[in-house]
């Protein structure tokens, strides 16, 4: 469901959809100088981690990932908002990406459940 | 504070825009305008936890707070998340929408730190809907300060 409500300057959608046997709801809030994830299983937003492009003079970009709040020994996690921001880079947005994610579990298969849902419905 | 902007004709009260999928996330978006400027206001909730956005003439993300009751003696605690510090103006508010609603608050404010009517206004405005909204908990247990 997009919602571009009149007049309102942050354009976000919302979805729910069935990832590894758990309902996932997921929020995507486009702001004018970052993207907001909220992917969560658990009613609450979970862990939150900042992800951003580092822009190398002669190199090609890197990424910064860091957890900001909840759990910092989830790699899956990392892994997650690393996928999307390299998404949201090579879409040609240099928004830095915060994403929210409360998950019932850390497998794989969630991990390219919430990738590919968010990509599907990406707002950059 | 001056009235909200409208969105004429279409049965949507002073630009209020309410959308639910099954009750488990609820997004709400509207905009005030106050002393010449526009506040406007996101607030997504789950069913644990309450997001909020308030944007000051513009839709920059601004700093990330989280806020919540504390044990044992209910005081609340406050976090800088992301680019705040506790003397930035969505600290305070984080603060007292806790101390106000018992909620459990992330809170992401872009409105600048010169400008405290400013700030009384948009967490007034922000505290109301969120009591409108039926989000804010009983006042049972009282949150002290």
């Amino acid at each position: 469901m997009d919602a571009s409500e009149l007049g309102f300057p942050v354009r976000h959608k919302k979805l729910s959809v069935d990832i590894t046997g758990n309902r996932t709801d997921i929020v995507i809030c486009s702001y004018d100088d970052h993207i907001l994830v909220i992917a969560t299983q658990i009613g609450s937003l979970g862990t939150i981690i900042n992800a951003r492009k580092e822009e190398g003079v002669l190199t090609n970009p890197t990424f910064h990932v860091s957890v900001i709040f909840g759990k910092r020994d989830e790699p899956v996690l990392v892994a997650c908002a690393r996928q999307l921001i390299e998404h949201i880079s090579n879409s040609g947005s240099s928004r830095p990406l915060i994403l929210s994610l409360g998950l019932k579990d850390h497998s794989l298969g969630t991990l390219k459940g919430i990738v590919s849902a968010v990509i599907e419905n990406c707002m950059w | 504070m001056s009235t909200g902007k409208e969105t004429a004709g279409e049965g949507l009260a002073t630009g209020i825009h309410n959308i639910m999928i099954e009750d488990h996330v609820k997004v709400t978006c509207f905009s005030e305008v106050s002393d010449d400027l526009t506040l406007h206001f996101q607030i997504i909730r789950l069913p644990n936890q309450i997001y909020a956005w308030i944007g000051c003439n513009s839709a920059k993300f601004g700093h990330l707070y989280a806020a919540a009751p504390t044990r044992p003696n209910n005081t609340v605690s406050v976090a800088s998340l992301l680019a705040g510090a506790s003397d930035n103006t969505g600290s305070g508010i984080a603060r007292r929408i806790v101390l106000k609603t018992g909620l459990n608050v992330i809170l992401a404010c872009n409105i600048p730190k010169e400008n405290p009517m400013l700030e009384v206004n948009a967490e007034k405005r922000l505290v109301q809907k969120l009591i409108e909204l039926g989000y804010a908990k009983p006042k049972s247990k009282g949150l002290s300060s």
